[in-house]
């Protein structure tokens, strides 16, 4: 077909095929699809001759500047594709290469595994190999590494950047799961979440009896606290600090639950603002859904829980009465220590974990006249403190 | 209650602890091969019959054991009754919660009933009026202190040994009893197993009501209404001594007021009354401690922990008031299924108890300040509609409230008008408390001189209310404006939940009860779908799963693709089931209570020659002077062992009650 049009007004189907190129990048980025009819409304082809639209596209086609795709709602279509590319395309020594170049191109961010392209192709291993280095060494394609397939040699353009979906989203760093990164950052949404959403009470004020200044002193404490939070950039940690600088009889400090309906506990969205204000996250942008999805894991760590007031759905600590205040001098033992303590108020117990029972290896075991017997349990001699 | 093989073996061994080898053996065997006649019980246990006579009376004299006497052939056979038996464990709990409760007296009382099992009331003043007796110059000097009956001077009890000092109290506190229904009445039917009595009861209905056989579905739930008719009946009877109390006029406030004249009586200045004023209580009959109710009020005690547990104290006492005023009525934790269907209008009370906002201010001890345990905030901060939502229905139980959705139904009820008006009128009232010399002017006009603080009392009140409505555990519901009921079934769900998921974070860690909420929240899992949502790594992940799977929390299931059933072609669905991992936590809680005892009596076992020492009549009661040092001290070390594992089991016990019976 190509020749046939070659041999007969190839200046005109040229001229042509430059207009239709041009025209088509006017109308859009090269994800854009274009059908035939699309095509012949670009007026460009005179008298809407299809027989010359064939040639022309056919022509560009050839070109490597349009690519043919099909789409189930529009049938046969076509996009167009940037000349550089293209020409990197024309440059490519045999089909083969082509071939290989196009599939990698067509598989975009997410990249493509080497064994797929080798099913794909139906070559054999060494003709891929050797394409796949003549790509390499000239630097347009690079392997990568995906997330979900840690151990598949990948491929992707080289000028592409992995997909999330290929990197894993903002927790992964060099595909790995930036582990140090979530917990801090659960960390300082904890914290957040309990500075807003229970009041602290110092334990160096004394509560008159009848708690009326009390009362309005704390109120406008809890007032001030709250507001002033919003504009502050400080870190979360440093919030409950108050306790630092308590009278030395201090009693108890502890965290009060805020009336019902509190309007004020924080959303996710005001999460993720307090995240991307205080520039935590430097060279990583946290979406308001990847906030939500660390929000959920502390949910589901039992440490805050949602509170729907009104259409306003929040979040608070959890067991705030057992919520121990942070010690400064604990916290900076840890520091020096460099271990993280644990978030939240101590775990929960009951009667059957502290039992030696509760957590022994061999309980399934364990029977009277059997081999593990209550009457030789090592367990219970050390639990009773008789060793 | 199904009795699983450890619990079996649980129930035989706390028998053997408190009443001895022979009914203990005996019981073991009744659990082991059921209901059994005298014959087949010397056959299976190679006893003689004397001896199981014997055996047999300590278990009825219990109400450890069902029996059956079949008209026709004149047999008795007997089946063991596995719910007293367990409850033995719980005798320490009921008793500390008795004594907060009601006081030192009624707990002594109640401590004789618990050693006598079931008691013909006569006997049981016989008992305390010989002791009585022994000691009369002792009561004698203490009589003035006697007004502790009303459960607010317990530290009277310390100074006579003896608590109960007169058999006019016993009487009043058998009553007292009897109307909290702590102590029930035993009748014949007591010791006839439900089985039997369900057939029984079938069998009257149809003969008398149901001549020609039920037939269709009209007829079939008529009869079930008869038949659940019948056992109420039945039921209630165990209740009779109570009615009895309440026909006569005898409430609580009146027999108070009589007691009090009782006192001065006995201190001569009023002389008439004599020794058994009530005439309701008939000497012959036989009383016995009604555990169902126990488990009420133990279960209180509970939820109250746990309000305290998730919220704060403050709005736990508060929780505590509201749960003792909705309880008054409840006889039992569980309704029956045989005997609750439909709103058969039982004096017991299917239908939800409710408690109005100012019945709870009228019970609140004084000694309770509900401005404390709450942060203060201003007024445009709070949704009030969200806060005030009245919500007539119980939420359903099939959702799972964990992270849910929100439902956000805004009642647009307002009860401002009312709220206010309440509150100007109790901030009056509570001024007053506070100035307790000042003349009602002065009260007022303190509070005009704050008009920043018009919260009263009630208003306070209502916020720890609303608190514990708005929890993620639905502690309590406002079903109707200011008024206010718990959905027990749910509630109690979650306290099972909170317990699991307490073992689940102890035994794999924060992270893997992390996998299993998603677990519950989602339903089945791909493999595939946890690490990215759990933000763990896919090797952590699939350790932790592993881990759980053998500890029993989660489960796999296998889908395969297509028929060749290759790993790699198959989809791996972890689930967690919440209602088996707490069946299974159960069974393994009677399993530690038993070898707890277990340990116990093998540490008996190796002192033994000091615990023989120890007998001796000569040495009991003053080991420490007599026994020689060595040995004493190993005596020490013993009671030391026995009392940790002992208060351990009352632990399990504590964690049996939330997962069984709660």
């Amino acid at each position: 077909m190509a020749s046939r049009a070659a041999g007969e007004d190839t200046p005109k189907v040229e001229i042509l095929k430059d207009a239709l190129y041009e025209e088509m990048t006017q109308h859009g980025s090269s994800d854009r699809l274009y059908n035939q009819n699309d095509l012949i409304n670009l007026n460009i082809i005179p008298k809407n001759d299809l027989s010359l639209l064939l040639k022309v596209v056919q022509g560009l086609c050839d070109d490597r500047l349009l690519i043919a795709t099909s789409d189930n709602r529009m049938g046969i279509a076509w996009r167009y594709r940037s000349r550089e590319d293209a020409k990197k395309y024309t440059s490519l020594p045999n089909n083969e290469t082509a071939m290989v170049y196009e599939l990698i191109d067509e598989a975009g961010g997410d990249g493509i595994w080497s064994r797929t392209l080798k099913g794909r192709l139906k070559i054999h291993e060494s003709v891929l190999k050797t394409c796949i280095k003549y790509l390499e060494t000239k630097g347009y394609i690079t392997d990568m590494k995906s997330v979900e397939h840690p151990n598949k040699k990948m491929y992707i353009k080289a000028n592409l950047r992995p997909s999330d979906r290929a990197t894993g989203g903002p927790w992964y760093t060099d595909s790995n799961l930036d582990e140090a990164f979530i917990t801090g950052l659960e960390r300082i949404i904890f914290n957040f979440i309990r500075m807003k959403s229970a009041h602290f009470r110092e334990g160096a004020t004394k509560v008159p009896k009848k708690g009326v200044a009390g009362g309005a002193g704390a109120a406008a404490r809890g007032k001030k606290r709250a507001a002033t939070e919003m504009s502050e950039e400080g870190t979360p940690a440093a919030a409950p600090a108050p306790t630092a600088h308590g009278a030395p009889g201090r009693r108890q400090s502890s965290y009060l639950p805020f009336p019902a309906g509190y309007n004020y506990y924080p959303t996710a969205h005001e999460i993720a603002e307090f995240i991307s204000i205080s520039g935590i996250t430097n060279n990583t942008t946290l979406s308001e859904d990847d906030v939500q999805q660390l929000v959920d894991i502390l949910c589901y760590d039992g440490l805050i829980e949602p509170v729907v007031v009104g259409r306003r759905r929040g979040y608070r600590t959890a067991r705030i009465s057992r919520l121990e205040p942070d010690d400064a001098a604990k916290l900076k033992e840890e520091e020096e220590s460099g271990e993280e303590s644990r978030l939240g108020p101590p775990p929960v117990s009951n009667g059957f974990v502290e039992a030696p029972c509760g957590r022994c290896p061999v309980f399934e075991l364990c029977e009277e006249g059997g081999p593990v017997n209550p009457s030789n349990c090592v367990y219970f001699q050390r639990w009773l403190g008789l060793e | 209650m199904k009795v699983t093989k450890d619990l079996a073996e649980l129930c035989a061994l706390l028998i053997d602890e408190i009443y001895g080898e022979l009914p203990s053996r005996i019981f073991a065997v009744l659990l082991n091969r059921g209901r059994s006649s005298l014959g087949q019980l010397g056959q299976y246990t190679s006893m003689t019959p004397r001896q199981l006579r014997h055996g047999l009376a300590v278990l009825i004299q219990q109400n450890l054991l069902y029996y059956y006497i079949d008209n026709d052939t004149k047999t008795a056979t007997y089946e063991a009754n596995p719910e007293p038996a367990y409850n033995l464990i719980r005798t320490g709990k009921i008793l500390e919660m008795v004594e907060s409760a009601h006081g030192a007296p009624v707990k002594d009382v109640m401590q004789s009933l618990l050693l006598l099992g079931q008691t013909r009331v006569s006997d049981l003043k016989a008992a305390y009026e010989e002791k009585i007796k022994r000691s009369t110059e002792g009561a004698q000097h203490a009589n003035s202190d006697l007004d502790m009956v009303d459960g607010e001077a317990p530290p009277a009890a310390k100074k006579a040994n003896l608590p109960v000092k007169s058999a006019r109290q016993l009487n009043s506190i058998i009553c007292r009893l009897a109307e909290a229904e702590l102590v029930d009445v035993v009748h014949g039917l007591t010791f006839a197993s439900p089985e039997d009595i369900q057939k029984d009861v079938e069998e009257r209905v149809t003969r008398v009501k149901f001549p020609g056989g039920v037939k269709g579905g009209k007829g079939k739930t008529e009869f079930e209404e008869a038949v659940a008719m019948e056992l109420c009946k039945i039921r209630r009877e165990s209740k009779s001594l109570k009615r009895k109390l309440e026909e006569s006029g005898a409430t609580a406030a009146k027999r108070r007021k009589l007691l009090n004249g009782g006192v001065t009586a006995v201190n001569g200045v009023n002389g008439d009354h004599d020794a058994d004023g009530d005439p309701v209580l008939d000497p012959r009959q036989v009383i016995r401690v009604n555990y169902e109710k126990c488990l009420v009020e133990l279960r209180n005690r509970r939820l109250v922990q746990f309000a305290s547990e998730m919220i704060g104290d403050t709005s736990s006492y508060v929780y505590g008031v509201v749960l003792r005023q909705l309880t008054k009525k409840v006889s039992r934790c569980h309704t029956d299924p045989n005997m609750d269907i439909g709103d058969m209008g039982d004096e017991d009370g299917t239908r939800q108890p409710v408690v109005t906002t100012m019945e709870i201010l009228d019970n609140l001890p004084t000694t309770i300040d509900p401005s404390n345990g709450l942060a203060k905030v201003a007024r445009s901060r709070i949704n009030k509609l969200s806060a005030e939502a009245v919500q007539p229905n119980p939420p359903d139980p099939n959702k799972i409230p964990f992270l849910g959705g929100g439902d956000d139904e805004d009642d647009d009820e307002s009860d401002e008008s009312d709220v206010e008006m309440n509150g100007k009128h109790e901030s009056e009232d509570e001024s007053d408390k506070d100035a307790k010399s000042g003349v009602n002017g002065t009260a007022g006009k303190v509070r005009f001189a704050e008009p920043a603080r018009k919260e009263g009392r009630v208003d306070m009140l209502r916020q720890h209310l609303y608190l514990l409505a708005e929890n993620r555990i639905p502690f309590i519901r406002q079903c109707a404006n200011e008024q206010w009921t718990v959905d027990f079934t749910i509630l109690v769900q979650h306290l099972r939940e909170a317990e699991l998921d307490a073992v689940i974070e102890r035994t794999v860690g924060r992270q893997g009860l992390r996998l299993v909420r998603i677990l519950r929240k989602n339903g089945k899992l791909d493999e595939k779908a946890l690490p990215s949502i759990s933000l763990m790594k896919k090797s952590d992940v699939q350790n932790k799963m592993l881990e759980m799977e053998i500890a029993g929390f989660v489960d796999i299931q296998e889908v395969p693709r297509d028929n060749s059933r290759t790993a790699n072609r198959t989809i791996f669905l972890w689930y967690t089931d919440t209602d088996r991992c707490i069946h299974t936590l159960l069974n393994n809680t009677y399993k530690t209570a038993t070898r707890c005892l277990q340990r116990l009596s093998v540490h008996r076992r190796k002192e033994k020659d000091v615990l023989l020492l120890t007998k001796r009549t000569d040495v009991k009661g003053r080991e420490k002077d007599v026994m020689q040092k060595e040995y004493y001290d190993r005596f020490a070390k013993l009671l030391e062992v026995e009392r940790k594992l002992l208060g351990h089991m009352m632990r399990m016990d504590e964690m049996v009650a939330v997962l069984r019976d709660y």
